[in-house]
């Protein structure tokens, strides 16, 4: 693999949910890709399938899902391997942070034997001693304040911060290519989630791996992704650097998302909230899935399902009045 | 854990002490050992007034335990008028008769409901999970006797008359060695066994459930680990809780002897001379049996607590 090839490859993923009221489609014919180094976000409201992707990328979805599509990550066919392959890249290349720290540490082992279980999981030929020492490193790096003592401790011992810090000392002792975050810092308090993500790229930085971060949090994004997607009712609605995002989007659920974001310098005198609630997964609206909800709708929308079109470099969008949402917006409402 | 399990002795030796008080009181509100003494009075005046201070049974009823206290303290537990024997001695023959089938009850209880807890958990709404189910259910409206008796007929009688094999006794303590012992041990224990198997496999598969559907066992999984592993060791530890609880509290009650298993199995233990007891109203005897019951819930509800300290640091340190 040479370093231009992308590290994942997600081509037409779909998971499904069996249920006695049918199938909920969670994930819809999903394609993206993760380049190696970089910090990829992936935004949407709850429920709009962003964890259900990443779960089902590490086969850590519920049983009764059903998965299609194919992901390539470094070359091996993530899907279809065998279980046994998926768990020797569970936690050494791919490692996942998530979102409650609070309930994700098993409360009755040590903080410090949890990371230690990780490391020898995935190499039996590092001593206890060795993977001890290096587990205080990790908690050194990721700044958990006297590592050697915390180490010996219990979850219940650490505050929500600090339980989030190890999770990310956990998720990095194996040196992952990639790590997901799946709403890292939801559960957080406010200045906590600035320390918390602030960490995470430190790591991120410093190991070189690339993240897949999973939030609903667009201020989070801003400040630390290269590109963002961004779902809705379990689909792709538009893919772009952060820039064409935040400044050039071509979409007008994207749009909406960010009419809704609090302005710290008060320029704006109300938010605008997305009216309605996001559609049922069991039988979605007809046509494009946001149009009950959208200001430019128009009567094709009911009828004609929107595909993901190129609206620039690298710049996708799911609607049909993409192009002409680029220009003078306010015109076409 | 020290402290911890200091903590949890201080509050368990109270707790005995007014245990046993209690007890006292109840057992000599409800036995009178001259009962068959009324009939014939004053005739019997004699006899009546022997038993009368044989027994104190002129002290009041809440200041009686205390002379028994000072008795019990001395090592005299009184004597038998049933069995004509001092009562430890009866205690200490009954009691090790009634553990040889409590502690094999008690360890075929625990394996089998901890195996069908995390079987039936694993396999949510299998047929298997059905089937366990079900018969938990059979298991617990069966009465005792009706199991013990279904257990005789077919182990120990239908076998020998339709096959000519007997693997085991239908009871009776006869055996010389440790075969013969099994071969006697084994029905009573597994009609013991089989009572507690269907209350704590209940507990037992929804306590594994909850666990397992708890975010550190996909924490678990996302690191790699076998799904043995995530299972056994994560989970297991989590979910050993309420079981530890019920474990203990069957345990203390098998060992204090089962009044219907031990009679249809003949079996000389503590639960077959209870019956003798209260119908001899050998009150000495039977607050001995009685008290020992007592006894044993609260050393084991202490044993409990401290297990539980062992499994959850968060109890432990907390």
């Amino acid at each position: 693999m040479n370093d231009e090839s992308p590290l994942l490859t997600v081509d037409n993923l779909s998971v499904g949910f069996v249920t006695k009221g049918g199938i909920v489609q969670a994930a819809t014919e999903i394609s993206f890709e993760i380049r190696r180094g970089e910090v990829l976000a992936v935004v949407g409201e709850s429920g709009s399938g962003k964890s259900v992707t990443a779960l089902a990328l590490m086969r850590l979805h519920p049983g009764n899902a059903i998965t299609t599509g194919d992901v390539d990550f470094d070359g091996r066919d993530l899907l279809n391997m065998s279980d046994a392959e998926m768990r020797s890249v569970r936690g050494s290349d791919i490692a996942m942070i998530f979102q409650d720290p609070m309930t994700a540490m098993n409360p009755v082992f040590t903080v410090g034997s949890q990371i230690v279980e990780t490391i020898r999981v995935h190499d039996s030929s590092v001593s206890k001693q060795d993977a001890w020492s290096k587990t205080v490193d990790l908690l050194q790096l990721v700044g958990v304040p006297e590592p050697k003592r915390r180490a010996s401790q219990y979850p219940h011992e650490y505050s929500g911060g600090m339980r989030q810090r190890a999770m990310i000392a956990m998720a990095i002792a194996n040196d992952p290519k990639l790590l997901i975050a799946d709403e890292p810092t939801t559960a957080l308090d406010v200045t906590v989630q600035a320390q918390v993500m602030e960490v995470l790229h430190e790591v991120q930085a410093q190991t070189g791996s690339a993240m897949m971060l999973i939030t609903h949090d667009l201020g989070l994004v801003a400040g630390s992704a290269d590109r963002v997607q961004v779902m809705y009712a379990s689909r792709l609605m538009e893919t772009g650097t952060i820039n064409q995002i935040f400044y050039e989007s071509q979409n007008p659920y994207t749009m909406a998302l960010l009419e809704s974001i609090p302005d710290v310098d008060g320029l704006k005198d109300r938010l605008e909230p997305i009216p309605g609630n996001p559609p049922s997964l069991l039988n979605p609206p007809s046509g494009c899935a946001f149009r009950p909800r959208c200001n430019y709708a128009q009567p094709i929308c009911a009828v004609d399902k929107p595909v993901l079109v190129s609206v620039g470099v690298e710049h996708e969008s799911r609607c049909l009045r993409a192009h002409e949402l680029g220009a003078d917006t306010e015109a076409l409402v | 854990m020290f402290a911890y399990v200091t903590r949890r002795v201080l509050i368990a030796v109270p707790m005995l002490l007014v245990a046993m008080y209690l007890v006292h009181v109840g057992v000599s509100a409800t036995v009178d050992p001259r009962s068959e003494f009324y009939v014939c009075l004053p005739r019997c005046q004699e006899g009546f007034d022997r038993i009368t201070e044989q027994y104190n049974l002129d002290t009041n009823i809440f200041l009686r335990p205390f002379g028994y206290f000072s008795e019990l303290a001395r090592g005299n537990l009184g004597d038998s008028s049933s069995i004509g024997e001092p009562v430890w001695d009866t205690l200490k023959t009954r009691g090790w008769n009634t553990a040889m089938i409590a502690i094999p009850a008690f360890l075929i209880g625990a394996i089998l409901s901890l195996l069908l807890s995390v079987y039936s958990a694993r396999r949510q709404y299998s047929i298997g999970d059905y089937t366990f189910t079900g018969l938990s259910f059979i298991g617990f409206a069966m009465p005792s006797f009706v199991m013990a008796l279904l257990l005789q007929h077919i182990f120990a009688v239908k076998l020998e008359q339709l096959f000519g094999i007997k693997p085991f006794n239908t009871g009776r303590k006869t055996g010389e060695n440790f075969l013969q012992l099994a071969r006697d041990v084994t029905l009573p224990a597994v009609s013991l066994a089989i009572l507690g198997i269907a209350a704590d496999s209940r507990f037992g598969r929804a306590s594994m459930l909850e666990t397992l559907n708890q975010d550190y066992i996909r924490t678990a999984r996302a690191k790699g680990l076998k799904e043995g592993k995530v299972v056994w060791k994560h989970a297991l530890r989590n979910a050993l809780i309420p079981l530890v609880t019920l474990w203990a509290l069957g345990f203390s009650a098998l060992l204090g002897g089962s009044v219907v298993t031990e009679s249809i199995f003949s079996w000389p233990g503590i639960g077959q001379v209870f019956l003798r007891a209260l119908g001899d109203a050998d009150l000495d005897l039977l607050m001995a049996i009685v008290m020992f019951g007592g006894v044993l819930t609260v050393t084991f509800n202490l044993i409990a607590d401290v297990l539980y300290g062992v499994l959850d640091p968060r109890i432990r340190l907390g």
